[in-house]
């Protein structure tokens, strides 16, 4: 059975050992945030702090829980969806493609059957303090809460729209969100509510079961529900329950969720803050408020973070995790569906939100510019600035294979394409912008504009294999005997089985 | 000087060879090339004829993956040095093989491969499910002329009892006429086989090994071609049959990327090997080849003594071209002294060498075995617009790359992936590493915490310490 809560996705970890508690008493101030860097780094188990020193509530906090294991970073996220333990990354993509093709819509549960309500504080019981908020990295504006699904009102679907924006917590009932131009809630605020006056409800789940927290990160199109999306990872419905104060549902298995609205014409300071890029990048700019009317929790929350910052190169975190496991095909559905005859669309590892490798076949002369300028304009550009292309043969999870077909096949000359000179939008959370470039636009994105560029790594022509794949896995199968790791051997699994 | 069967044993010693026993019904280039796509162990493949062949022993793991190996801690250990050693200082090693400003002092001793005169097929060199002949690999030329002896790298097949037909560079095909006579030796101390490398990617295997710093540490032997290492485990002598024979081969080592090469036929004159020869093969073609991993640091040491000797001062930290990417992407890491000095930088490297036309510049402070790094800062620090630069499409294609086979001309770039020295201190963002983000305190608390486990996550990284 796939698992239904943060709480069964932990006992799973702890079952396979990737999972370590720590009973020692640990500050939210850098140092759980430190011990989860190194186990980041380190690809070491998960850690969880059962005793927080300095606050009134018996909450836990759990450093990037969704964090995969560097060699096959889908495997715990497989195991938490039901599916068998060491698969390859392609066999994993085929299986989770085929759940995402099968929406499953939510079930909505009463108040006393949803765990997220097992307290419930409204009035002058909020206290947004009384919980651990971590203090993340030394430099940045404040304490964040930044691994947590922001769910938003949507008129064309019943259960709102999910999403993912890091908050930094000001007092003990506001707190900025980032919202950035260009994404679909930032939007809604920006050029719905705002401008008519009113403040918009959004609650903020913390600690969600593991598909809801992977849906929050894909690029769900308006109009579709990621509760739906969340269903069919788990090919279960995934149970909601109404808010306290408003109108939106909330997945019932949460651990903490944060009720409220965010304010029209009010502004309080965000940032800066060490982000996805690896690099801490200001500056602080002012960002829209978020005031919190109720907070509803389970009995001794378990409070996730993600150490930002720590998913770039071999390192990873939640964040890259959830690109790679899930935001990866649910991208390979949406072009799928829009048409386009794509193998796999997979972040690339090591900086998972900048550089998108897509496997394709390339049926027809244009095609490559039609899929780039698809993409370009559909997707959440704000931060991809290039896709790679590569032959629908070329596993675009095998960074080797990548870093080939880029070598020996992308043409200067003729391969390397960019749309437009600084005639994009980007984020101001980049690196290679000055702080003049990046402004403080109002509504989050820098000042200056970017490019963006795609590049085709294809093949022109037919490759040739000195060896078949019934020869290759015979020889694998040799080397496993000889006491080589068969977890190092893609062919050996019933992807290759199956085309044999 | 480390001998071939020493070095062997080395890698052995450290768990980092795996052996197989034959007989092997699975050819045993493709075992070779799965534990190579697998970053396994090299292996020894023991065969009852009593002569192994070992793989892998001049490769190392995908650096894509985080490791504690690198990819050159196999040859750092060939070559004398610690296993752990910084790649500047292979580089430096390397590049102290070759050429050199005085003639060293050779030692002679005498042959290990003294065993009795054998015949070409009693050796079993391995043949590929798709090859028509066995194939001869990770082989030494020598040819002697009244300069000296000199060394290049040679490959081929054998395709009779008393026939090879190999591939050699054109500067050695242009030192032999018919009759002249060849020694091929095979299971070659690692420092005779990266100078014979290192000549034939400098364009320098007219050059004399006497002239060559390798003279001095690998101890010779004379043959009926030119010198070899005394330590060599099978030395095949032959005489150049025919200097332009109908031979083409599909697969090609990574030398011939780099240099230009033509085919030999050679008549086998005699094979004689130690007493129970150990003799090295690539499986050429598949990715992390021995061939390539040994073109590759051949190059990258040449380039990096070249540019560290341009400007009066040693700017340049490292420079790389990975197996990982074929050698088709030359990355190198330096101190960027001045605006346009990063367009100095990929131009010069353009110049000394052909392999590749795309160039990509780190800041000097990234360690070259956090190659995850280098691949994030890639396009993490680059501008999409400004920090792609392409040139005209004037140049001639690079000879590694498949594209542009036709001899148009085309473009070249270089990826700027290094802050710009006009950019004020303040405009630079700091780096997340455990080393920033956390005063010392704090990371005492942490390291603490998981030296009390017992299930520590492993050991400390680069990105835990400043550079």
């Amino acid at each position: 059975m796939p698992v239904n809560s943060l709480r069964e996705y932990l006992d799973l970890l702890d079952t396979t050992g990737w999972l370590r508690p720590f009973d020692q008493p640990v500050s939210w101030d850098l140092e759980a945030s430190a011990a989860t860097m190194l186990a980041n780094i380190r690809d070491g188990p998960i850690p969880v702090f059962e005793s927080i020193t300095g606050i009134e509530t018996e909450s836990k906090l759990v450093g990037d829980p969704y964090r995969g294991p560097q060699a096959r970073p889908w495997n715990h996220f497989a195991q938490a969806l039901d599916l068998p333990d060491g698969l390859s990354g392609r066999t994993y993509y085929d299986r989770v493609i085929d759940r995402l093709n099968a929406p499953t819509a939510p079930r909505t549960v009463a108040s006393h059957e949803a765990p997220c309500k097992e307290t419930v504080r409204t009035g002058n019981e909020v206290d947004l303090l009384s919980f651990p908020w971590p203090y993340i990295h030394e430099g940045d504006g404040g304490r964040y809460s930044n691994h947590h699904t922001i769910v938003a009102p949507d008129p064309d679907t019943e259960w709102g729209t999910w999403s993912s924006h890091r908050m930094m917590i000001h007092d003990s009932s506001r707190a900025s969100l980032l919202l950035l131009a260009g994404e679909q809630v930032p939007n809604r605020y920006y050029y719905d509510y705002e401008p008519r006056g009113e403040p918009m409800p959004v609650a903020v789940v913390i600690g969600s079961e593991p598909t809801v927290e992977s849906t929050a990160d894909m690029w769900i199109p308006t109009g579709r529900s990621e509760a739906a999306f969340a269903g069919g990872l788990k090919d279960a419905p995934v149970d909601l329950v109404q808010c306290e104060t408003n109108d939106l549902y909330v997945p019932a298995t949460a651990e903490l969720v944060l009720e409220g609205h965010v304010r029209p014409d009010d502004r309080l300071d965000e940032g800066p803050f060490g982000d996805y890029f690896g690099y801490m990048n200001g500056p602080r700019r002012s960002m829209p408020v978020f005031e919190v009317d109720a907070i509803t929790h389970r009995d001794e929350p378990r409070i996730p973070f993600c150490v930002e910052g720590s998913g770039v190169g071999y390192g990873q975190n939640s964040t890259s995790t959830l690109r790679l496991v899930a935001a990866g095909p649910d991208a390979t559905v949406g072009l799928r569906a829009a048409g386009f005859d794509v193998a796999m669309a997979v972040p690339w590892r090591f900086t998972s939100r900048t550089v998108w490798v897509i496997a394709t076949d390339r049926p027809y002369p244009g095609y490559l510019h039609e899929l780039a300028n698809f993409i370009f304009t559909t997707w959440g550009m704000l931060h991809i600035d290039f896709f790679v292309f590569v032959d629908a043969a070329v596993d675009p999870l095998d960074p080797r294979a990548v870093l080939t077909a880029i070598a020996l096949e992308a043409d200067p000359d003729a391969d390397f394409h960019q749309f437009g000179v600084e005639r994009m939008p980007k984020v101001p959370l980049n690196i290679y912008q000055t702080p003049d470039e990046k402004g403080s636009a109002d509504v989050g994105t820098s000042k200056a504009k970017t490019a963006k560029a795609y590049i085709d790594a294809t093949t022109d022509g037919e490759t040739t294999e000195t060896t078949t794949t019934e020869t290759r896995k015979r020889a694998q199968e040799r080397l496993v005997e000889a006491g080589l790791d068969a977890a190092r051997f893609d062919r050996l699994d019933e992807r290759e089985a199956k085309s044999q | 000087m480390i001998p071939f069967t020493q070095y062997v044993r080395g890698l052995a010693g450290d768990d980092d060879l795996v052996r197989l026993d034959g007989p092997f019904e699975i050819p045993v280039d493709a075992l070779a090339a799965e534990a190579l796509r697998a970053s396994g162990p090299a292996l020894r493949f023991q065969r009852s004829t009593g002569t192994d062949l070992v793989s892998g022993v001049f490769s190392g793991p995908d650096q894509t993956q985080h490791r504690e190996a690198r990819p050159w801690s196999r040859l750092s250990l060939g070559l004398g040095l610690d296993p752990e050693a910084a790649l500047v200082d292979l580089l430096e090693t390397i590049g102290d093989l070759g050429p050199a400003g005085e003639n060293p002092e050779p030692t002679y001793t005498g042959q290990a491969a003294s065993g009795t005169d054998i015949e070409l097929q009693d050796l079993q060199f391995p043949q590929g499910e798709t090859e028509t002949w066995p194939a001869v690999t990770l082989g030494v030329a020598s040819v002697s002329t009244a300069d000296g002896t000199h060394w290049a790298p040679v490959h081929g097949s054998v395709v009779g009892g008393d026939t090879l037909r190999v591939r050699v560079p054109d500067a050695l095909s242009s030192l032999v006429a018919a009759g002249t006579t060849m020694a091929i030796a095979l299971g070659v101390p690692p420092a005779a086989i990266t100078t014979a490398y290192v000549l034939a990617v400098t364009g320098q295997t007219a050059t004399p090994i006497q002239s060559c710093g390798v003279t001095g540490t690998v101890p010779l032997v004379p043959t009926n071609g030119g010198l070899v290492p005394s330590a060599t485990e099978a030395v095949i002598e032959t005489t150049v049959a025919d200097r332009q024979p109908d031979f083409r081969s599909d697969r090609r080592e990574g030398w011939e990327h780099v240099v230009a090469s033509g085919p030999l036929s050679l008549s086998v004159e005699s094979v004689r090997t130690t007493e129970n020869p150990v003799i090295p093969i690539s499986p050429v073609g598949c990715p992390l080849a021995d061939d390539l991993q040994l073109t590759g640091l051949a190059t990258a040491a040449t380039l990096y003594d070249r540019l560290n000797n341009y400007w009066g001062i040693s700017p340049v930290e490292w420079v790389m071209l990975p197996a990982e990417a074929e050698l088709g992407i030359c990355f190198v890491a330096s101190d960027i002294l001045y605006g346009g000095f990063e367009w100095q930088l990929a131009n010069i490297l353009f110049s000394f060498s052909s392999l590749f036309d795309t160039v990509v510049i780190v800041d000097e402070d990234v360690p070259p075995q956090d190659f995850g790094r280098v691949l994030a800062d890639f396009w993490l620090k680059s501008h999409p617009a400004r920090d792609w630069m392409f040139s005209e499409p004037d140049a001639p294609a690079a000879t590694r790359p498949h594209y542009r086979r036709d001899n148009e001309t085309g473009s070249r770039l270089y990826v700027n992936a290094a802050w710009d020295p006009r950019w004020k201190e303040t405009y630079i963002a700091p780096r997340v590493t455990f080393e920033n983000s956390f005063p010392s305190s704090v990371r005492d608390v942490a390291r603490v915490l998981w030296n009390e486990s017992d299930i520590a996550p492993g050991v400390m990284t680069e990105n835990e310490s400043p550079h």
